[in-house]
Order: C-alpha cells, then sequence, then structure tokens
C-alpha cells in the first residue's frame, strides 16, 4: 500500500500531502519525520537523483525536483523499486503541468492541476495511472484514448 | 504547519516575492465561496477558490462540521458548469472534504447524470481504463464484503488478459485476492498466467510472488529440475524491465533450501545492480545479497570488490548494507582493509546503523578468532566516539563477549573497558563493567594493574557507581589474597563514605574478609557468601520476607527457612518472531497441564474464585497488531455461567511505566453478557508481562453470542532509562484493541 505522498518546498514546508491508511495521530510524526530526512540528505542532491530509505517493513523514496522535494512511502508490495516508479510517474506529470522542474512559485501556480494530477495517480493506496498522457486526458475528464 | 512562503530565485524571475496564497486565511476563502452561488458562474474563478479550498486542506487546516457541509453544498452547485476542468476540481474537492451519509445521494445522482448525459461515448464496458476502476475498488471491497466481489471471478478473468498493462495488473491483484484461500485456484492461475503473455511489468512481479507463494507450498526441494516453475521464474531474469529482473532474483534467493547452482543466476544479476547509477537498484541489491549472505557467504563473495566499492556510497543505508555484507562474506586476510574503510565510514552514520556493524563485527571475530587484536582496537575505539547509549551497550556488549570467547583477549578486552569506564556517562554500563570485572579480574595474570581503575571510580562518581566499584575492589581482595592489604586500605577509605550503600558495603566486605585481623586465604564459605548467587528464587525471597513482617516473631530471618522450589510456569512462553513474550502465551504441548494452569490461576484470584470448575479455554488471541507499543492478547475462559477474559498485557517501550492499567470492555453487542467482576493491573513496566481480568455473566446452559470492544485505559509515567527510575510526567492514554 501507498501509505503517503509528500511534496514539499525547500524550506520543509509541506506544500501537498496525501496519506493513506495512516491515523491521523501518526502523520504528523510522518510529516516531521519525511521533512528532517529530506533536510538532512537531499542537499546537493542532482533533480531527479532518488534516494532510498526504510525503517522496518516501511520503505521511502525521495527526490528533489526543482525547488520542491518529493516523498512517497510504501509498504508491503510498494518497496523501493515499485515507489521508484510511482515517483517517476509523480515528476513525469509535474513536469507535463509546470514544463520543466518548476520553482516553488510555479508550483503553486499550477497548485489545483498538481492535486488533479495527484489524485489520478494514486487512489485509496494503490497506483492506478501512470501514463502521462492518459493523466492529461483524464484531469480534463476527458476519456484517456482515442477511439 | 506550512505557512504559504514564496522562494525568491534571482536567476529565474524578475517579479517580487509572490505566492497566490500569500496571507491567505480560512474565513476569507470561505466568504470567496460564495461565488459558487451565482447563476452565471465564473468557471475561472470558481476554480480558482476550490484551489485555496484543497491549499487549506493540505496545510492542515480543519474545518468544522458545519462549514465543510456548506462548503460541500456549495461546490455541489458547480456540477451544472459546463467546463469540464471544473468539475474535475469539484470531484476531487467532494473526496477531500468530508460528507455526512446524507449528502452521498446527491453525489451519486449527479456523477450518474454526468456519466449518463454522455451519448457520444461508446459503451462503458469497452473502455479498458475504465476496467482498471472495479479491480480497485474490488480489492477494497473485499475485506468488507467478499461474497460480492467473488462474483465478479469470470469478468476479473477477462479483464486479466487486457492488453493494458494497469489493467491487467490491477485484476490479477484482485484475482489472487478473490482465490487466496484455495491453493489449488491458486496453482492453476498461476500455471495458465506463466503460459500466457503477461505485458505489465507491474503484473509481471505480481506474478512472480505468487508462483514463488505456489513453489512453496508445494513442498521441500532441493533439486532444481523437481522445483516448479523455476524455469519461469529463471527467465524473469532476463526480462528487460529492471523490477521484473529484481523480483526474480529475490524470489529466487528466498527458495526454501535453495542450492548453490540455483542461486548462481540471481546472484549473477544482483551484481549487476550493485553497480547501476540508481540508488534504488543498488539498494535493492545490496539489501537482498545480505540476506542472501546470512545462510550462504560464500555464493555472495563474488560480489565483494562491487560492494568494497559501496562503501563510499552516498546513501548510507546502502554503504551500511554494503559493510555489514562484507562482513559477513569476507574473508581472514581482507579484515585489516575492512577495517580501515570502515573507520571512515562509522562518523557518517547514525546510531542504529553502528549497532548493526558492531554487531557485525563481533560476529567477524568469532569467526576470525586471530584477528581480535585489530577489531578490539577497533571497538574500543569507536567506544570514544561521540553515541548514545544504545551504541555504547551494543559495543561493551560485543567486547563482554569476545573476552568471554577468545581467550587471548582477556587481558587487551578488559583494559580497554578499564579505559572507557574512565569517562563514562552511563551509570548503568559502569556498573556492568565493573562487575565483570571483578568476576574476569583476578583471574588474569596480574589483576594489580585494574585496581587504579577501579578505585578512581570510588573516588569520582556518583553513588551508584561507588558501591558497584567497593564490591568489585572487594573481590579482588578475596580472589586475590597477595592483594588483601592495600584492598583493605582502600577498603578502609571507603568507610567515610557519604552514602549509605557504599558505608554499608565497604563494611560488609572488611569486617567479613578480617580487615583488622592478619591477612589469611579467603575461606571459600566467606567467597560463596559475599560472592555467591542466591539460589533463592525472588518471588519466594519476597513472600518469605513478608510473611516474616507480618507475623513477627522473636527469631531473626532465617533465608534457609524459604523454599528454593521454582513454581514452574503454567505454559512455556512462545516466541513470536520480532515480538517479546507475552506472558501465559500458547501451549507447547499437552493441552490438560494448560487447562489445569489456569484453573489454579483463576481460582486464586478471589473475584473469580466463585465461578466454579473450568469448562474451557481459548488459546491466546492476539488484539493488537506486531511491533506494537502495547501488546495484548486475550484468553477466553469459559465457566458454565461466566465468561472470562484474560488479557495479556506486555508494554514494549522503555521509556514508560504504565499504572493503573485497565480494560474497558463495550458489550454492547453483547447484550445477554452482564460484566459482573474485573481485576486491573497496578503497574505495568517495560517488557514484564501483567495479566488483567473481566468477568462476565451468562445465561447457563444456553448458547449465546456477543461481540465485545476493548479499550485499554492507563497512566503513563516517563522512565529515565539510564537509572530505571520513573520521572514522575504523568499524562492518561487510551489506546483502542
Amino acid at each position: 500500500m501507498l501509505l503517503a505522498v509528500l511534496i514539499a518546498n525547500s524550506e520543509g514546508n509541506i506544500l501537498v500531502e496525501r496519506f493513506n491508511g495512516v491515523p491521523v495521530e501518526e502523520r504528523s510524526h510522518w510529516r516531521s519525520f519525511l521533512v528532517k530526512l529530506g533536510a538532512e540528505n537531499l542537499i546537493g542532491v542532482k533533480n531527479e537523483e532518488l534516494l532510498v530509505a526504510c525503517h522496518k517493513s516501511v520503505y521511502i523514496t525521495y527526490t528533489v525536483f526543482g525547488d520542491v522535494s518529493v516523498y512517497v512511502v510504501g509498504k508491503d508490495e510498494y518497496d523501493e523499486l515499485a515507489l521508484a516508479e510511482v515517483i517517476f510517474v509523480i515528476t513525469s506529470a509535474l513536469k507535463d503541468v509546470c514544463g520543466k522542474p518548476p520553482t516553488e512559485r510555479l508550483f503553486l501556480d499550477k497548485y489545483g492541476k498538481i492535486c488533479l494530477c495527484l489524485d489520478e495517480i494514486v487512489w485509496k493506496g494503490l497506483l492506478d495511472n501512470t501514463d502521462k498522457d492518459r493523466i492529461k486526458r483524464l484531469v480534463r475528464l476527458k476519456p484517456p484514448t482515442e477511439f | 504547519m506550512a505557512q504559504p512562503f514564496v522562494k525568491k530565485d534571482d536567476d529565474r524571475e524578475d517579479d517580487a516575492e509572490y505566492s497566490p496564497f500569500m496571507g491567505i486565511e480560512k474565513g476569507a476563502v470561505l466568504q470567496e465561496a460564495r461565488v459558487f452561488n451565482d447563476p452565471q458562474l465564473d468557471a475561472r474563478r470558481c476554480s480558482q477558490v476550490i484551489t485555496k479550498l484543497l491549499y487549506l486542506l493540505n496545510q492542515g487546516e480543519t474545518f468544522t462540521k458545519t462549514e465543510a457541509t456548506e462548503v460541500f453544498f456549495a461546490v455541489t452547485k458547480l456540477f451544472q458548469s459546463r467546463d469540464t476542468g471544473l468539475r474535475r476540481m469539484v470531484y476531487l474537492m467532494i473526496k477531500e472534504i468530508s460528507t455526512s451519509a446524507d449528502e452521498v445521494i446527491i453525489v451519486t445522482s449527479s456523477l450518474m447524470k454526468d456519466m449518463n448525459s454522455r451519448t457520444d461515448m461508446p459503451s462503458w464496458t469497452k473502455i479498458p481504463w475504465l476496467q482498471v476502476l472495479p479491480s480497485v475498488s474490488g480489492i477494497h471491497l473485499l475485506q468488507t464484503n467478499p461474497e460480492i466481489v467473488k462474483r465478479w471471478s469470470n469478468e476479473v478473468q477477462e479483464a486479466v488478459q487486457s492488453r493494458a498493462a494497469l489493467v491487467q495488473f490491477h485484476a490479477l491483484a484482485l484475482l489472487h485476492q478473490i482465490r487466496q484461500n484455495d491453493r489449488l485456484a491458486v496453482s492453476k492461475l498461476v500455471t495458465s498466467m506463466t503460459k500466457g503473455s503477461v505485458r505489465s511489468p507491474l503484473a509481471q512481479c505480481l506474478l512472480i510472488r505468487y508462483t514463488s507463494q505456489v513453489i512453496r507450498e508445494s513442498g521441500v526441494n532441493t533439486q532444481p529440475g523437481d522445483r516448479p516453475f523455476y524455469d519461469y521464474i529463471e527467465g524473469c531474469l532476463r526480462h528487460k524491465a529492471e523490477m521484473v529482473i529484481f523480483e526474480a532474483a529475490r524470489a529466487i534467493t528466498e527458495f526454501s533450501n535453495v542450492t548453490a547452482r540455483e542461486l548462481t543466476p540471481a546472484i549473477t544479476v544482483l551484481q549487476l545492480f550493485l553497480s547501476s547509477s540508481k540508488p534504488v537498484l543498488r539498494f535493492a541489491a545490496v539489501r537482498t545479497l545480505n540476506k542472501v549472505a546470512m545462510t550462504h557467504p560464500m555464493a555472495v563473495t563474488n560480489c565483494n570488490i562491487d560492494m568494497e566499492s559501496l562503501i563510499s556510497d552516498q546513501n548510507r543505508s546502502i554503504a551500511t548494507l554494503a559493510i555489514t555484507t562484507l562482513l559477513k562474506t569476507g574473508n581472514e586476510s581482507s579484515v585489516d582493509r575492512l577495517m580501515k574503510q570502515i573507520t571512515n565510514f562509522m562518523s557518517d552514520i547514525a546510531d542504529e546503523f553502528k549497532i548493526v556493524v558492531v554487531e557485525a563485527i563481533r560476529s567477524l571475530c568469532l569467526k576470525f578468532p586471530l584477528k581480535y587484536r585489530s577489531l578490539m582496537n577497533f571497538l574500543s575505539n569507536i567506544l570514544r566516539e561521540e553515541g548514545g547509549f544504545e551504541f555504547k551497550k551494543a559495543i561493551v556488549d560485543a567486547i563482554v563477549i569476545l573476552i568471554r570467547d577468545i581467550p587471548d583477549a582477556k587481558e587487551s578486552g578488559l583494559l580497554h573497558l578499564c579505559e572507557f569506564i574512565e569517562d563514562c556517562e552511563f551509570t548503568y554500563l559502569s556498573t556492568q563493567i565493573l562487575h565483570f570485572l571483578g568476576n574476569e579480574g583476578p583471574k588474569t595474570s596480574d589483576p594489580s594493574k585494574y585496581i587504579r581503575y577501579i578505585y578512581n571510580r570510588v573516588i569520582l562518581e556518583n553513588a551508584t557507581v561507588r558501591a558497584s566499584a567497593v564490591s568489585t575492589l572487594a573481590k579482588f581482595g578475596a580472589m586475590v589474597d597477595s592483594l588483601k592489604p592495600r584492598i583493605f586500605i582502600l577498603l578502609r577509605r571507603c568507610l567515610f563514605d557519604n552514602d549509605d550503600e557504599v558505608r554499608d558495603r565497604a563494611t560488609l566486605y572488611f569486617n567479613t574478609l578480617g580487615g583488622d585481623g592478619p591477612v589469611v586465604e579467603t575461606d571459600e564459605s566467606v567467597k560463596d557468601f559475599l560472592f555467591g548467587s542466591l539460589d533463592i528464587p525472588l518471588a519466594n525471597l519476597e513472600t518469605g520476607l513478608k510473611n516474616y513482617i507480618q507475623d513477627p516473631s522473636e527469631e531473626p530471618f532465617d533465608v534457609n527457612s524459604v523454599s528454593k522450589e521454582v513454581k514452574s510456569q503454567p505454559l512455556a512462553e512462545k516466541k513470536v518472531p520480532g515480538r517479546k513474550p507475552t506472558g501465559l502465551g500458547t501451549l507447547p504441548a499437552g493441552p490438560t497441564s494448560a487447562a489445569d494452569a489456569y484453573e489454579r490461576l483463576l481460582s486464586s484470584i478471589p473475584e473469580f474464585a466463585s465461578c466454579g470448575k473450568l469448562f474451557k479455554s481459548s488459546v491466546p488471541v492476539e488484539l493488537t497488531e506486531e511491533e506494537t507499543e502495547y501488546a495484548v492478547n486475550v484468553v477466553k475462559h469459559i465457566f458454565d455461567q461466566h465468561v472470562v477474559f484474560q488479557y495479556n498485557c506486555t508494554n514494549t517501550i522503555p521509556e514508560q511505566l504504565l499504572e493503573n492499567v485497565t480494560v474497558i470492555v463495550d458489550a454492547s453487542e453483547a447484550e445477554e453478557f452482564s460484566e459482573v467482576a474485573s481485576k486491573s493491573l497496578r503497574s505495568l513496566p517495560y517488557d514484564t508481562p501483567g495479566q488483567i481480568f473481566v468477568a462476565f455473566e451468562k445465561p447457563q446452559g444456553v448458547p449465546t453470542v456477543g461481540k465485545f470492544s476493548n479499550m485499554l485505559r492507563f497512566t503513563v509515567k516517563e522512565v529515565d532509562t539510564s537509572t530505571g527510575e520513573p520521572e514522575g510526567r504523568w499524562s492518561g492514554r487510551r489506546v483502542p484493541t
């Protein structure tokens, strides 16, 4: 299951978060943990260079993309390789929406569309759509492929 | 929570600092949401307001029930908009904001209208992507209503043959979940899927896992030719997708009784992954190789050179795994080189990783005892560095084990420990080392060299350590007659210590060892009295002393009157992997002895003595998940007219002491039962299982069914782990089980 998707700015402030199957009281712990993980390890990391961490049976992959950092947390079948796929899909979608690795301003300008893309990519803790063209059509309520 | 914030980027933007959400405030946005009510909808404006609402929700802003309902109803008005982008935002907004049951009907009817109004769309069932939705829904629905989903088997079977990759993936997952309880059905599924073409790499990974499951359940086989589906999995090692290759390699390494021949192709691909540019691949490979090295270290030695280059990997998880793997697979000649590489690495990693490395070094030293010098020096060096209690304890434990198991390492090891206690901030560790010194030091060739280190503790440390040091000095005096005069001089100084425990110990040892008389060899009975182990179980001693206090007599308390008989545990403790035993666990054999034990236990408790003869007791049922902070299982004891629930509780947090621990049982769905008695726990320290009992009366002779919800209620005290004393900070907590 995909437990969480978090996107934060370079200061560690969270811009978008999605939790699945994580009790409310645990979420603040996850937020601070992930932000701390990023603060310690993402300095000097190149765009889209994947980092991975694990704690007990929970895996985390994270990366920097422009001015934002993206964190994906999963367990069970969503191990580090599956999470790598997920994060790739998310960064592709961000690139598609923003046109380039986004600055924070650009990210906030496209905030609504980014939320819609995330909604199409992850559904209730499962990876749903991975193709960026399909996602682009779905966020406009169009069928994902031409007939 | 995050505040709206924009980073000024001089390279890319010329504008002043700007954020679309600068100064955003919930009240203002809710006011703006009134635009949803306009008869002439401004789609752009409405989208902006919804975006702001989404941003607020992501920043942790909470909406009251009234506000949420108002926003919900206002947003649903936007369904009438022709703008598809806006309507898509509406769906997202509805999902995000909480809804009451009354509002769902509005959503479903609007959605139906949206679906049915698209007359130019082809049949919904032919649209591939739509086939994903029911599969995903089915996976969730299976948890609550499996019967409904099981009727979809035929449709799901069709979806598994779909050309769309994600459809196949989700459908395969759902089909497996539907059939997972039928071993034959799963085997047939695997047989058909492995022969067909599976397009999706994700589906391939699932299939490899299901195949491994079938192989596992088909029984133990050591012959590669006999292992079913091995060819399929081995073939997956040549797949174009890396995740499939890795999944196949991992599956092979996890075969039971896997042979070296079966492992070779898997290890080869994992070795290639070690030099991948992608950290996730390197991590996945080294983690798998680390596991293999535990059981088949020789199979992994070919990867040593690649793993040595990973020691300097930027990702510390990868580096730590590489080092611990090398420590398992390294040979004697590579130990020195490995130690040099590890020395630089240790300062970069966190304590929990360091502990893993220390344990690996300990195992390595026991494997190559001739290398104890360099390994012991390494451990001693890192003992001097910054680190937390657990880290230092791990090192001390490692050194102690090496001293015990490698006779040549004793003297140097003891000296290393002595140097450590000169500057040790942890009382627990100092006392542990002093005790160990007292046992091992007198047996060395020159025990006198340790006296300085021990006596320095008497001068410089706190009372606990001083008392321990006094005991250690006395041991040296008792065991080594030549040291007695000097020991007596030191003990005489301790008679004037500030602390009473120190003075008492010094007095006891000084007098018992004959400090005032001539120096003679210490009698064995004296040694036994002072330093021998107490054969009496502590529980019996405590009972004996309590009885003596309650009925005082002229005679002094005689320790020989205490029974040495150990009360047999009613059940052997069952060790669950990754968890501590929780008190009375399941029986390994002999159900009658368990029943007797339970009956004795319950009849000894006054509240339940009147329940009569125990009819039957259930096996313990876990009420909490693995690795929770408070582990609870329940045993149901059935009597003629009563049911007694025995909750076996364990506190797994060393920093907490639980007090006044009770279980609140909600029997609202068990109307024929009525609670008559309960027995709570006064305190539940760390790692000491305790029992709580709740008794219900039930109708006699009539089969009765009920559902009981349980809530564990307790008060928490913080505990100082170095002293073990509670710090007196209180908080009440309730944990549903």
